[in-house]
């Protein structure tokens, strides 16, 4: 036998001969690659190996060689004899391998779709394995994601019942309470009328009583008359007759003038309700709401917050509706193409190619081998794409499970395999269980049992890892025993397995069949449909809501109970018409609990609507009657609308209730009255027009009551949705804006600088808007709408838009159509002055806000930018306005002239001008007669942003606002207060400077003391804030030099500094800090504590190489000199990045090492270019203004000028570190004074670095070497 | 490198299920193209109670060219050259793919039994043998007892 097998042996590839070709020496030899590789093609012959005989190629090449068919007879026979299997390769013929295009039996490879030889196969097939394990273990590490899933389920489970219970007991006590006050109440009641109905019940009897008698008693007086005293029959004495006479007179007197009560008894009593009673009705049906979560975020949440490790992963959506629905598609779908193998199965080859030789019935049918070609072509591209087009249904699974499904390829397995659909799966991912691919089960089973043969200990690795990546999904099929090796065993193996997987598919179809019952029942199969029954497989049973006719239409206290989730928008429409189906569904699912508890919540939603449809003159519910109409119960849940509207109402309308519980009642009728008028399609905005109207009658009965309803109407529909909390606070506020329109009509001759004014107030009412509710985006247009379309548009109520952006617009271009007094409203009180109202408004309105948000008073530009989440809209909207004011400087500079360049100034320098009162404005007021600097004064503090509002409360004259405003503490007003009457002061005071007036600090650790600071700025009421570099700290002293408090410490965490370099603080007395060493920007809190960071390491936009000097300005920009990157960064007061300018070099515009940098009130930006010994001054735009210095130690000369500061005049001072001196500019650059040298003593420097000016013109200088803070 | 044929495999495998005697061929633990080999001096050959280690290395084309062979260990031979190099015929154009490595080294083997000098590779080995055969197989025997004998 051997030696039968070695003669059949190729002598050249030592293996059992393929094709052999006999050469005319009688050798044979494999025609591929034996043969071929012995070819001589230079010589075109052929020398047989064994004889060494030469041959000449046939024409053909060496398949012209015969076949040695003898040879292949034995073969075959040999095959026979033997039984063992017949070579895969025979038959086939070699081709070149795609990948290492050797000549070899290709068979096609799956994973690159290339036909390549075994070799390069089993190496594709290990990384398959590789990936596979590699994949496994994303799998792994992420699984506990899914776990604690699950742990966050089941608390939420609990806590979602301790939730509902409580609520439920909540809504109980409540009821208990109504139901009792309205008992007490009704029984008082009952009682009173009880009697006073028996006492003028007795009363009146009496009254019937005597009212008989006198009666009988004068008729038969008449009687006696008449029979008596008319005829002389008896005799009368004449007295006898006086008497009767007076008798008779006094009966007519009596009758005449006898008036007994004989009012209308019917409306005696009457019951007056404190309240209209369907408003009562109303607000008792109405006495709660549940707000309830929007139930996607979590879930949206939680999916984005994992790092997806690899796409499949990150395909299998977390967001489980999403999934089922996906999967409800897949099962409706009637390709069935469940699997996420994509309707193929599992293992199973794409394309078969072995048709001949199959022992088993794989001869599959061509149209199944098509489908599977196309579906391998669409896994390509989805492959590569990752979103296939697929043609059949779910190209999402398809293109995810395309790589699980290649390596599974691995066992190449001709017998079909029971249908995947079988296989038990994750009923959120459509996950496989790949335990339970019979397939699977067989590999296993059958490695298995080789191993058992063959003796051998290790497990097969191969099929290990392919499971594993598909556990994604905890199930609930219990691993398999897989250790038995004879048939038996195996076949009931099998046979378990099937039983096990058909019991989890009895599970699948149970569930399918209930949904497929219940979409029946509900006729309807619509997505929405789906939605609202996908999350069966669920822990928490939401479609197990049903009603039980019973308790139903009774009631008419509503009951509203925490749902599980609100997740079905439809069942807050849930047609009463479904009870019936949905009860069967109650059997099968569901913990009775909850079933009750949507029991109740139907129950509520429908004794509502027939509550409300039934009283239709309930003022209240038009609405949802409305809506109740509008989706009739066979359409609800066809209806995407129904299911939008009917989501969002029970919160909005919770909102309204609160806010109706805040607010006092008697706006209410009205409001309601409105509403009902209203078209508005949902509940909300009705809500919103509640509010509205609530805001409005407040305000009016401040005011006039001026607002129509129509005015809110119009603006109603627009608005967008919005927390009833945050509308609340506008309410007030508009009532005092009211207020100071009623002052603004006082002011009267500012005409001409009122264009730009208005413009400034509206920008900034925008800007305020967007501060003002930082946390949603929505909100602020809300707030803005709300404010504009009860107040804001009734001055200007012929504009129908209901953006702000837009408005503001319009308003712009009307206004600068109209700079005079023209009539652009139909409002006649406001004529006089209906800019500078306007603006008040808009500016107490700012005012009112910040009280709300409880800082202290700045400017309100600088409050409003200083919030901590600006709106993209509002940024992008500032930046625009900063962006349409290049010539601003150029304005300024020329503002000088006058007051009445006002008007053409652009609206921003406007504002600067206004809010730092630079010189131009007190010529102005010089020039002025009084009345017109009162009043100038007054719109100047009303562009100042109201720091007078904190002690006022009131504001009635203009006479008040001077007081006020004098008053007012901070000290930007004190400072201009100040500035007005001493026009001059900063020069002289300059030209002063030499003295000390003290210092602070000296080298040391401990509070009050320096390492070499270098940054120093001055926050809110002169304080002294110094960056103590060394020290890694801030220390912040009073503005006497008494230290305060001093925080940070080194580290690179939260709140802590690395060398820090430049200190600023913003408006709100925010610190940032420019984090040198950790190469980031820091924002505290006035008190300290950590905001936010922003900025690494690196050159690219956002990023710092040694942050320096960093200053804000009056919008809250934040510049910050990034020293190593030679340029300046500017970014929002959020650390969102703006801009940036400068490059590395030394010309005009290019900067070396900028150290230093401040923003004077004009925007001008003033950088101290630190080794090009220079200050350069850009624009707010990066563009430059101007450059001066060069180095020496002449005046206006510079040796490494290091810290900038500007006042609020405009005076620029330099600290000349080389030259240790510190330099004064005038505000146009020249040079005005210079003092300071090299020591240690008072007013001597060594190594100068950051300089501030306090607001009373004191110099503040960081004296680096000296480790001390000098105050001049 | 990619995968080794189907042939090699063959080979090593039989070659260490079925060893020659007298010879031994290990591949080598990083590269399988490359065998330890060791040749037992032939009996009744000056070369007898030798053992010579050789080194193997199967080409990328192998079996479509011959296998490099050469002996590691000292060896006087007229055929075999200081450096180890073997003048065999089948090694170089006598090479067949129907050849193997034991068919190679029972060559070499037998090349050690019947030294040829009429085709030397060795010159001075190979006068010296034609010369002075006496000479010349007490030389390789001293080599071999020199160099190709254990301790």
């Amino acid at each position: 036998m051997e030696q039968f097998e070695q003669l059949l042996t190729c002598a050249i590839c030592l293996d059992r001969y393929r094709n052999p070709k006999l050469l005319p020496c009688q050798h044979s030899f494999c025609m591929e690659p034996c043969m071929d590789g012995l070819v001589d093609y230079v010589r075109r012959q052929v020398k047989c190996p064994e004889c060494r005989a030469e041959h000449r190629i046939p024409y053909n090449g060496v398949q012209g060689y015969p076949t040695n068919v003898t040879l292949q007879r034995f073969l075959e026979l040999h095959i026979e004899i033997t039984g063992e299997l017949p070579d895969p390769t025979s038959g086939q013929t070699m081709k070149r391998c795609g990948v290492c295009s050797e000549k070899a039996y290709v068979t096609s490879c799956v994973h690159c779709e290339k036909d390549v030889c075994s070799d390069c196969k089993s190496a594709h097939m290990d990384i398959l394995r590789r990936e596979i394990s590699r994949i496994n273990n994303q799998v792994r590490r992420a699984l506990h994601r899914l776990s604690d899933m699950l742990a966050g389920v089941e608390k939420n489970m609990l806590t979602l019942q301790n939730n509902c219970t409580s609520v439920s007991e909540e809504v109980d006590e409540i009821y208990r309470r109504l139901t009792k006050s309205l008992k007490d109440r009704t029984d008082h009641l009952r009682g009173e009328i009880d009697r006073y109905l028996t006492t003028e019940l007795k009363n009146l009897c009496n009254l019937k009583e005597n009212l008989e008698i006198e009666i009988s008693n004068i008729q038969s007086n008449c009687d006696l008359a008449d029979k008596h005293m008319q005829t002389d029959d008896v005799e009368w004495e004449d007295s006898e007759l006086m008497d009767a006479k007076e008798i008779f007179l006094k009966t007519v007197e009596f009758i005449r003038n006898f008036e007994t009560e004989i009012g209308d008894y019917s409306r005696r009593a009457k019951f007056i309700m404190a309240h209209d009673p369907n408003q009562l009705v109303n607000h008792v049906s109405n006495y709660g709401e549940l707000t309830i979560q929007a139930p996607h975020q979590p879930f949206t949440a939680s999916s984005n917050s994992l790092q997806a490790p690899s796409p499949g992963l990150m395909r299998s959506k977390s967001d489980h509706r999403l999934a089922s629905q996906y999967r409800q598609e897949e099962n409706s779908d009637i390709s069935g193409r469940v699997s996420p193998l994509g309707g193929r199965k599992f293992g199973e080859r794409y394309q078969s190619r072995y048709s001949r030789g199959d022992r088993n019935d794989y001869d599959v049918d061509s149209t199944h081998d098509s489908e599977n070609r196309s579906s391998a072509r669409s896994r390509i591209r989805s492959r590569l794409g990752r979103h296939g087009l697929n043609e059949n249904t779910d190209s999402d699974t398809d293109s995810r499970s395309v790589r699980f499904a290649e390596t599974n390829t691995v066992h190449r397995e001709r017998e079909k395999v029971l249908d995947t659909e079988d296989v038990a799966k994750g009923p959120l991912s459509g996950i496989t269980r790949l335990y339970d691919s019979p397939r699977v089960m067989k590999r296993l089973i059958e490695s298995e049992n080789k191993d058992k043969k063959v003796d051998v200990a290790p497990k097969p690795q191969a099929p290990q890892p392919v499971q594993q990546p598909k556990r994604i999904t905890p199930q609930q099929t219990p691993q398999r025993q897989l250790s038995e090796d004879d048939e038996i065993a195996r076949i009931k193996r099998q046979n378990k397995t099937a039983s096990t997987s058909s019991d989890t598919e009895r599970r699948d179809r149970v569930s399918s069949i209930k949904r497929e019952d219940s979409r029946d029942s509900n006729k309807s199969n619509t997505p929405l449909d789906n939605s609202r029954k996908t999350p069966v497989p669920e822990p928490l049973p939401v479609d197990t809501l049903e009603t039980t006719e019973s308790e139903s239409e009774e009631d008419s206290v509503e009951v509203p109970v925490a749902e599980p989730r609100k997740a079905t928008p439809a069942r807050t429409t849930f047609p009463p018409s479904t009870s019936s189906t949905t009860d069967s569904r109650r059997s099968s699912t569901a913990s009775d609990k909850l079933a009750s508890k949507g029991n109740a919540r139907l129950k509520s939603t429908r004794s509502e609507s027939i509550e409300s449809s039934g009283s239709s003159e309930t003022p209240g519910t038009p609405v949802r009657r409305n809506a109740a109409s509008a989706y009739p119960p066979e359409e609800v849940k066809q209806s995407p609308v129904s299911s939008s509207s009917g989501s969002t109402t029970p919160r909005a309308r919770f909102s309204s209730v609160s806010s109706k519980r805040d607010s006092a009642t008697p706006t209410n009728s009205r409001s309601y009255s409105v509403t009902g008028n209203s078209e508005g399609p949902s509940k909300k905005e009705e809500i919103e027009d509640e509010e509205e109207e609530e805001e409005e009658t407040e305000t009016s009965s401040e005011s006039s009551d001026e607002e129509s309803d129509e005015d809110s109407d119009d603006a109603k529909p627009k608005i967008p949705a919005s927390k009833g909390m945050e509308k609340t606070d506008i309410g007030p506020l508009l009532a005092r804006s009211a207020q100071a329109r009623d002052n603004g009509s006082g002011g009267s001759n500012n005409s001409s600088r009122r264009p730009s004014q208005d413009e400034s107030y509206t920008r900034s009412r925008y800007g305020t808007n967007g501060y003002k509710s930082p946390s949603s985006y929505q909100s602020p247009r809300e707030s803005d709408t709300a404010a504009s379309g009860s107040k804001y548009q009734n001055n200007s109520r012929t504009e129908p838009a209901p953006r702000f952006t837009s408005r503001f617009l319009k308003n712009k271009s009307i206004q600068e159509e109209n700079p005079s007094k023209s009539s652009y409203s139909s409002d006649n009180k406001y004529t006089s002055d209906k800019g500078l109202s306007r603006s008040r408004t808009s500016a107490n309105l700012e005012e009112d806000l910040q009280d709300d948000t409880n800082t202290s008073s700045y400017s309100p530009y600088s409050k409003t930018h200083y919030g901590s989440d600006l709106s993209r809209s509002r940024s992008s909207h500032t930046l625009k306005s900063r962006e349409t004011s290049p010539d601003r400087p150029v304005t300024n500079s020329s503002a000088g002239t006058g007051e009445k360049d006002g008007a053409a100034l652009s609206s921003w320098a406007r504002y600067l001008k206004n809010k730092y009162g630079n010189r131009s404005k007190e010529n102005a007021a010089k020039d002025n007669a009084t009345a017109a600097s009162a009043s100038s004064s007054s719109t100047r503090r009303l562009s100042l942003g109201l720091p007078l509002r904190s002690n006022s409360t009131v504001v009635d004259s203009s006479d008040d606002d001077q007081k006020n405003m004098h008053s007012s503490p901070t000290s930007h007003t004190i400072i201009e207060a100040g500035m007005q009457g001493v026009g001059s002061t900063p020069r002289v005071q300059y030209l002063q400077k030499r003295q000390l007036l003290f210092k602070i600090g000296g080298r040391g650790s401990e509070p009050g003391y320096f390492t070499w600071p270098r940054g120093v700025a001055v926050g809110p009421d002169n304080l002294i804030v110094v960056a103590d570099s060394s020290n890694h700290r801030i220390q912040v002293f009073d503005n006497c030099g008494r230290i305060l408090k001093d925080f940070g410490s080194y580290g690179n965490s939260e709140g802590e500094f690395d060398c820090l370099a430049g200190v600023a603080v913003n408006r709100i007395g925010q610190y940032i800090i420019a984090d040198r060493y950790n190469h980031r920007i820091q924002v505290l809190d006035p008190s300290g504590r950590f905001l936010r960071s922003f900025g690494s390491q690196g050159s690219s936009d956002g990023r710092f190489n040694y942050p320096w000097g960093i200053t804000t300005d009056a919008l809250g920009f934040i510049y910050v000199c990034d020293k190593e990157n030679h340029r300046i960064q500017v970014f929002q007061s959020d650390g969102t990045f703006v801009g940036k300018f400068g490059s590395h070099g030394n010309k005009i515009g290019q900067l070396e090492h900028p150290h230093y940098i401040a923003v004077s009130n004009t925007n001008r930006v003033i950088v101290s270019d630190c080794n090009n010994h220079r200050i350069q001054i850009f624009d707010v735009n990066g563009r430059v203004i101007s450059s001066f210095g060069s180095e020496g130690s002449e005046n206006g000369q510079f040796k490494f000028p290091k810290g900038v500061a500007v006042d609020d005049q405009g005076y620029i001072l330099v600290a000349d570190s080389g030259n240790n001196r510190i330099q004064i500019f005038h505000p146009d650059s020249t040079f005005l004074r210079a003092f300071g040298c090299w020591g240690s003593g008072d007013g001597e420097f060594k190594g100068l670095e950051g300089i501030a000016v306090m607001s009373n013109g004191n110099i503040l200088v960081c004296d680096r070497e000296n480790h001390r803070v000098q105050v001049f | 490198m990619s995968v080794l044929p189907r042939r090699i495999l063959k080979e090593t495998q039989r070659l260490m299920q079925e060893p020659v005697p007298g010879i031994s061929a290990k591949p080598d633990e990083g590269n399988a193209r490359y065998f330890h080999v060791k040749v037992t001096g032939p009996e009744d050959s000056p070369f007898e109670g030798g053992l010579f280690k050789l080194e193997l290395f199967l080409p990328e084309d192998y079996p479509m060219s011959a296998p490099k062979v050469r002996f590691i260990t000292k060896i006087y031979h007229p055929n075999i050259d200081r450096l180890g190099r073997i003048c065999l015929d089948i090694l170089k154009d006598k090479w067949s793919p129907a050849l193997q490595i034991r068919t190679v080294l029972l060559s070499i083997q037998a090349l050690l039994s019947a030294p040829n000098p009429d085709d030397p590779l060795a010159n001075d080995v190979a006068e010296l043998w034609k010369v002075n055969e006496i000479e010349a197989i007490r030389n390789a025997k001293e080599w071999t007892r020199m160099y190709a004998t254990e301790n």
